[in-house]
């Protein structure tokens, strides 16, 4: 029987996992991005999310700028260090066939940052306290912080900016027929190497957004990335590689059963429990949980 | 085929030297018996993890999910005298092979609906969420893995590294000599025929799911050694030590630097890791890791084949 307060939990439950999925789906909004021109998982993209979320502390430390406030710087540079990123780390091996390569450069880069990272500001875990960091707000009798609805908004903003760059810009279609056929777009004469460093340099401004979300509403360290990328590689699968909207979902519906499991079973397991839900797709619904019909897998 | 015997002649020499390096007096003492170690430690995860992705084409990121079942099996039979009180557990025969046997059914339970069903990529999250899983579930064990902590195994027991060389040595050189005698067999052939070209390879006759269960579940056994192994050298086997990405990381390294899909590729891979790693910790202990990523960039970007690629460069 549910009374009023388990009916209040099971909201309270329900919408943390909204707002922590909202997180993993601008990951895998990246993610899917890069995947869909280059055909790599860029494994590095949750260290990347923890670094800009590393830089929005050191602004907000050292020349108190408030930490939404420096999106405006950290977009923009996460922008020019992807396509940087690509130009010197990819380039050469995006036009190999043997996609190893790629996915190992991203591993190495993941390693490199995440220690660069340790050693410039040690391994312990950072937060960023505002004056409104406590703030919140009442949704039918729960309590939900602002730092994390705004975090949710930035979330959906990202993702339908996106959204518009892929469908209404020329660029965007660009990059859209390149990761539906590479070597047809080529035909066409979109030169791969733009499209894959204007993937990368979305990808990383995503990041950058992510990392604004993550500094203010949870605590992180630098290790933090890799499982964070792991999260968003499951909420990429749920909901479809490939898919930018359903990346977002499958990140909210991961949030989501995350916070019910590590409430009705246990902490602990939710993680494990995330992983089967993400082996059960993988074999059963590869094409995801959001795929509509016509759409290849 | 000269140049293969001497090349062979060569390996049974440095083998032998090295089997007889213990004797020499003090040699059991230096910090260069425990890199020697360490480099057959390496040798045999690299190469496992070789038979997997270099000659199959299928990219394994659960070996540290193997390398950890193999150290816990060790761990537990020997904690809880599952052979018999009387029996001696410290570098016991059984127990090593346990810990492979245990290693190759989880890899035979968890690749069939994973190599039925995907590959590529796809193969390689499926392992990696496997890997995450059993970590998961190790630390929630309770008193029966010892959670977070993990098991602490007598180490009064410990008297030289003479033994873990030997046993490393042993397993390393073995290893390697059955991938060289794979390579020539039918085994062999099946395997390079499946990375090359899938659909060629099944219409041909190859029963590709069985060659990919057979690759994947000999990695695992062997890596399952390995662990059991490096077991006995910590004395304490815990999430944090051996159920570590770690453990995954290092063998894709050590293959992908020495060129992967090369029988001596990862020997080579695995002597240049230790070399790399064991100087930036005398030198840089703070920048190690650091060095390591770096290491990895520079190798993918300038050579991507591996040292042993390095004069086929056309033709890769």
């Amino acid at each position: 029987m549910l009374d009023i307060l388990s009916v209040r939990l099971v909201v309270e439950i329900f919408i943390n996992g909204v707002l922590f999925g909202a997180m993993y789906g601008v990951a895998a909004v990246g993610l899917s991005l890069i995947f869909g021109t280059m055909r790599i998982i860029f494994i590095a993209q949750g260290t990347i999310i923890v670094l800009a979320a590393y830089v929005v502390y050191w602004l907000f430390n050292t020349f108190g700028l408030d930490p939404y406030l420096s999106l405006v710087v950290v977009a923009p540079l996460a922008f020019a260090t992807g396509a940087t990123t690509y130009r010197f780390l990819f380039r050469k091996a995006a036009a190999m066939a043997d996609k190893n390569t790629s996915l190992l450069i991203a591993v190495g880069l993941m390693f490199l940052v995440q220690n660069v990272i340790s050693f410039v500001w040690t391994p312990n875990p950072k937060s960023i306290i505002t004056s409104y960091t406590a703030v919140g707000f009442e949704v039918f009798g729960s309590r939900i912080s602002v730092t994390r609805s705004i975090s949710l908004v930035i979330a959906l903003a990202a993702t339908a900016a996106v959204v518009l760059f892929l469908r209404r810009t020329l660029v965007g279609k660009a990059v859209r027929a390149a990761s539906e056929n590479m070597q047809a777009a080529m035909l066409m004469g979109i030169d791969p190497h733009r499209v894959n460093a204007i993937a990368f340099a979305i990808g990383f401004a995503l990041a950058g957004a992510a990392g604004v979300a993550l500094a203010t509403t949870y605590p992180f360290d630098p290790y933090y990335g890799f499982s964070f990328a792991l999260k968003a590689l499951i909420a990429l699968a749920l909901g479809g590689i490939g898919n930018v909207v359903g990346a977002l979902l499958g990140g909210i519906l991961l949030g989501l059963i995350e916070s019910f499991s590590s409430f009705f079973i246990s902490a602990g397991w939710a993680d494990a429990i995330a992983y089967a839900v993400f082996l059960l797709v993988l074999m059963f619904r590869p094409e995801g949980l959001f795929a509509t019909s016509f759409k290849k897998a | 085929m000269t140049r293969e015997k001497r090349i062979i002649g060569l390996s049974a020499i440095i083998v032998a030297a090295l089997a007889l390096l213990p004797f020499v007096p003090g040699a059991a003492d230096s910090y260069l018996f425990f890199l020697l170690y360490l480099f057959f430690l390496y040798t045999i995860i690299g190469q496992a993890w070789n038979l997997v992705a270099g000659y199959t084409g299928q990219i394994s990121l659960g070996q540290h999910a193997f390398f950890g079942l193999g150290a816990y099996t060790a761990a537990l039979v020997w904690s809880r005298g599952l052979f018999g009180a009387e029996h001696v557990y410290y570098f016991d025969p059984l127990t090593l092979i346990a810990s492979g046997l245990v290693a190759a059914a989880f890899a035979l339970v968890i690749g069939f609906p994973l190599l039925s069903k995907l590959r590529g990529d796809y193969f390689a999250l499926g392992t990696l969420g496997f890997g995450e899983i059993v970590r998961v579930a190790f630390v929630k064990g309770g008193s029966y893995t010892g959670g977070p902590f993990g098991i602490v195994l007598p180490s009064s027991l410990y008297e030289s590294l003479r033994p873990h060389y030997w046993l490393g040595l042993g397993l390393a050189a073995g290893l390697t000599l059955l991938i060289f005698w794979i390579r020539r067999s039918s085994l062999g052939l099946a395997l390079v025929a499946i990375r090359d070209d899938e659909m060629a390879a099944s219409s041909n006759g190859v029963n590709v799911l069985k060659y990919k269960l057979v690759a994947f579940a000999l990695g695992a056994f062997f890596t399952g050694m390995a662990g059991c192994l490096q077991a006995y050298y910590l004395f304490h086997v815990s999430p944090e030590g051996f159920l570590n990405l770690n453990w995954t990381l290092y063998p894709i390294l050590i293959a992908v630097i020495g060129g992967s899909g090369t029988v001596l590729g990862p020997v080579i891979g695995a002597l240049a890791v230790t070399v790399v790693f064991s100087y930036a910790n005398i030198f840089f202990p703070e920048l190690h890791p650091i060095f390591s990523g770096l290491a990895i960039i520079l190798v993918m970007l300038f050579m991507p084949n591996g040292i042993m690629r390095l004069r086929f460069r056309g033709r890769a």
